[in-house]
């Protein structure tokens, strides 16, 4: 197979000759193994090499210039934003907060993170990735408004890779609500890694929401790493229908006790699209419990895929964990592949999966025509119904009404 | 609680040893010994140029790696490829004629030939070792037209049989062990029911490995041609060992139109002492093929024994209509590890499977579900159930489960399900307060655990499993 990328370290700008040479280990890393294919278990449904050798020629990392974008802002609640430019932080609003509660600044890349070893994306991230955020809530301190993070790519993006990293911070007794955004549609292939380093200290809570709004022809890997204190929450709503490809990698690292983690996932697929949802919930700690539920609706040629695992170490007594994923196949062409693992050391657990994938009920479409509904509607009004059930475990007002439109929107096509 | 009276029923029951001369191959795996296991089976030329076949072929094949139970690195030089009990070279005719030491031995394993051949109706194709001792029913097998026979007596007898369906549904280039059992095979058993027929009895066969270092390599070949139906039954014990020993099997069903093939395994293999020395490592290949409309094919296993037990019996539904079943007890105690599951690939249109598969983990033993479901675009209005339900005894064990499941087409419906627990406290303390030690109730709770699966067994096979599920918890509660 032809070569079909070209990375180099030097066109990243202003680095030291320490930090230029362990990026060049961590490319040579990548470049021993490529991206990855199906013998990678972790990418068992989806040959990402192929993938991306059909649809590029040459991609290539290249260090941008900044400019501001206009910002299109949300305008259906009142929130605080960081905007993003091909991963770089170019601005930021926390009107609604008290000051000092909140810091935000470029990430420090001194600050090395050990991540997957066998991840081969990871070490191309750690090789050339550039900008990113960090961000830090104080103590005690809960933020009044939700926060969107507004991702921008810019059309000179064309065959071009964006890596960057974030890390997110909450410390003891914090809550925030955090909504990535995507509101692009270009039409030029690019491909987008990062790497999210979470962590949630004790007694705090994040909900973190992924919803787009329009449709574009980028290839995103997010890897999101998290690590629970004693009594925290993490939650997970995954929206993110509309790009060409899409797989989101998340690991929940139980420590401590008594805390919880959700994964939501509702996604509709069409055309060729292709979405994967990647969980691996560790519970190291008893008392701890997690949920799981991923739901698609496949049309055209679309694939969705769901691979979750459960860890439950020996000592992790009276874990609770479930997951379930559900797909509806509408068409003939389209593709649904799941493998819910569970791997489990300790007896006095509750765990357990169901997995179901098949085709919309034909007598609840029977049904809704008999009442006077046309067929294309009763399918959209199933359909409707069958995703938004994820919802349900959100809190009302604006923010969930946004959602649902946002999802009704994905549903009736754009 | 009595120590030592549990300590003697813990201890392998069926831990002895035959002494018995053996002929053997050279030591090493070659092309000499591939020859020269040809060459004492007196086999014609196609047959040991398919072994060659495969020869060359695990030249090149790497040992699989991805199972979750680690094992010791095989020399495979070191292992002695066929030995047969001496008195074989000179076939008895009767049962009068066998090795009277044979004969104990397998009066000690529950199975007197004599016997079982006036009382239970079942002919049984006994295999001592590598070479098929004594066949039995024959004549009245031989009037329906059915062959039941040692797979080396096939070879001879029937090669256009043989020759059209052997790696037909393990191809010889399938993977490392099902590629090395091609190139050694030394014995197994033949089937072939000719259409509309009904095999009137049960089928079975006992295999034993008795010579140390003897890697047992048996290979089966069940055809079940239009219209017909058998009933197979596998039935394993082996001697106490101390070191590791291999036994890669593979079994090949095909099933033709409207045929149905039922398969049931026990398999109580030596499982090493309680700290996990020795065992059988039973590494086998098992697959059928529905390959005629409406034909099926249904697994049952019942694996409580070997160190390690690593297979997926499975099913490829080809023919429109066929339909395939996987019923599966998995137990493991002290460090035994299983891997097991199987493989249900959807071709034909409108075909169903059902996978029913419990794993129970005492000790310090690790317990895997491993399976596919995979149904096909062209596999309209298919169909698939799975269960999978793990029992854990205690902190230091684990249960697994990793379903592989892909659906490609948009009027196929998949459903599984997955749970894993413990013993529930209510329960025993229910049964405990009518009277029943703990022993008594947990063996009574695992049983109803699995009865969906028993259920499945024969008759015959179905009290010897029972037992079996309550002997291999011994011990492990309390």
């Amino acid at each position: 197979m032809k070569q079909f990328y070209d990375f180099k370290i030097e066109k990243i700008k202003n680095l030291s000759s320490k930090d230029k040479n362990l990026r060049k280990k961590n490319l040579e890393v990548f470049n021993k193994n490529g991206f990855p294919n199906k013998k990678d278990e972790d990418w068992k449904f989806t040959d990402l090499n192929k993938i991306l050798s059909q649809n590029f020629k040459n991609i290539v990392n290249k260090d941008f210039s900044l400019k501001n974008k206009k910002l299109e802002l949300i305008k259906e609640f009142e929130h605080n934003y960081i905007s993003l430019l091909n991963g770089k932080l170019i601005s930021s609003n926390f009107s609604y907060e008290e000051k000092n509660k909140i810091s935000l600044e470029n990430y420090n890349y001194n600050n090395k993170i050990i991540f997957d070893k066998k991840n081969s994306l990871n070490f191309l991230n750690d090789a050339l990735a550039t900008g990113g955020f960090s961000l830090e809530i104080s103590k005690n301190y809960k933020l009044n408004k939700p926060l969107v993070i507004y991702n921008h790519f810019s059309n000179s993006l064309k065959e071009t890779i964006v890596n960057y990293k974030n890390l997110i911070i909450l410390n003891e007794n914090s809550k925030l609500n955090l909504i990535n955004y995507v509101n692009e549609s270009i039409q030029e292939n690019f491909m987008v890694n990062t790497i999210e380093n979470i962590k949630i200290k004790k007694n705090s809570s994040l909900s973190n929401i992924f919803i787009n709004n329009s449709k574009c022809n980028g290839y995103f890997y997010k890897y999101i790493q998290s690590n629970l204190e004693k009594n925290s929450n993490f939650e997970n709503y995954l929206f993110s229908s509309g790009l060409k490809f899409n797989k989101i990698d998340i690991v929940v690292n139980f420590n401590e006790e008594h805390s919880k983690s959700s994964i939501f996932s509702a996604l509709n697929l069409n055309n060729n699209e292709h979405q994967e949802i990647k969980t691996r919930i560790n519970h190291n700690s008893p008392h701890c419990q997690s949920f799981q539920k991923i739901k698609d609706v496949l049309s055209d040629e679309s694939k969705g895929v769901y691979q979750g695992k459960i860890f439950v170490k020996n000592n992790a007594q009276k874990t609770d964990a479930y997951q379930l994923s559900r797909a509806l196949i509408l068409d003939g062409n389209a593709e649904f592949d799941a493998k819910p693992e569970l791997e489990i050391y300790a007896d006095d657990v509750k765990c357990s999966h169901g997995s179901t994938s098949g085709s919309i009920d034909l007598n609840s479409i029977h049904y809704l025509k008999t009442r006077g509904i046309p067929e294309k509607e009763a399918y959209k009004m199933l359909i409707n119904g069958f995703l938004i059930e994820t919802l349900e475990k959100l809190a009302e007002g604006k923010l969930k009404n946004f959602l649902i439109k946002k999802l009704e929107r994905q549903i009736n096509g754009y | 609680m009595k120590t030592e009276d549990l300590k003697n029923t813990k201890e392998y029951k069926y831990g002895f040893t035959t002494e018995v001369e053996n002929i053997r191959s050279p030591k090493g795996l070659n092309e000499d010994t591939i020859k020269f296991i040809s060459n004492i089976k007196k086999e014609p030329k196609w047959m040991l140029e398919w072994r060659l076949k495969a020869f060359n072929r695990l030249k090149v094949l790497k040992e699989p790696d991805w199972q979750k139970p680690k094992y010791p690195k095989i020399n495979y030089q070191d292992l002695y490829y066929y030995s047969a009990p001496k008195s074989a070279s000179n076939k008895p005719k009767s049962l009068e004629e066998i090795d009277p030491k044979i004969l104990e031995t397998y009066k000690k394993l529950g199975i007197p030939l004599n016997e079982q051949k006036r009382l239970n109706g079942i002919a049984v194709d006994a295999v001592f070792d590598s070479v098929s001792v004594a066949t039995t029913f024959k004549d009245e097998l031989t009037k329906k037209g059915i062959i039941f026979c040692s797979i080396s007596e096939a070879i001879q007898k029937h090669p256009e049989l043989v020759k059209k369906y052997l790696g037909s549904v393990i191809p010889l280039s399938d993977h490392y062990f099902a590629t090395l059992n091609s190139a050694v095979f030394t014995d197994g058993s033949f089937v072939y029911i000719p259409p509309n027929t009904k095999c009137p009895m049960e089928l079975s066969t006992y295999f034993r490995i008795n010579a140390s270092e003897t890697g047992q390599f048996e290979r089966t070949l069940i055809i079940a041609d239009k219209g017909s139906y058998v009933s197979y039954l596998e039935g394993c014990t082996a001697p106490m060992r101390d070191e590791n020993q291999l036994h890669a099997a593979n079994v090949e069903l095909v099933a033709l139109d409207d045929a149905e093939i039922k398969y049931s395994t026990v398999q109580n293999w030596y499982p090493g002492d309680e700290k996990g020395v020795g065992g059988i490592y039973n590494f086998v290949t098992k697959r059928g093929a529905c390959r005629g409309k409406n034909s099926k094919i249904s697994w049952t296993q019942v694996e409580t024994g070997s160190a390690i037990t690593w297979k997926y019996p499975s099913c490829i539904l080809q023919g429109d209509n066929s339909v395939g079943e996987f019923y599966s007890i998995a137990i493991t105690n002290n460090f035994q590890k299983a891997d097991t599951g199987t493989k249900m690939i959807h071709l034909g249109k409108n075909t169903k499977s059902r996978i029913i598969s419990k794993g129970i983990s005492a000790g310090n033993a690790d317990n895997m579900y491993r399976g596919l479901v995979d149904i096909n675009k062209k596999a309209l209005n298919s169909r698939n159930y799975t269960q999978c339900d793990s029992l854990l005894m205690g902190n230091k064990c684990g249960a697994h489960t990793i379903p592989y499941i892909k659906n490609n087409n948009a009027t196929s419906t998949i459903e599984h399900e997955a749970t894993t627990t413990k013993i529930n406290e209510d329960q025993l303390y229910y049964c405990n307060q009518r009277g029943l030690d703990q022993e008594e109730a947990v063996s009574l709770i695992v049983n109803g655990f699995c009865k969906e699966v028993l259920q499945q067994l024969p008759m015959e096979f179905a009290v010897e499993a029972q037992k079996l599920v309550a002997i291999s918890l011994e011990g492990s509660v309390g």
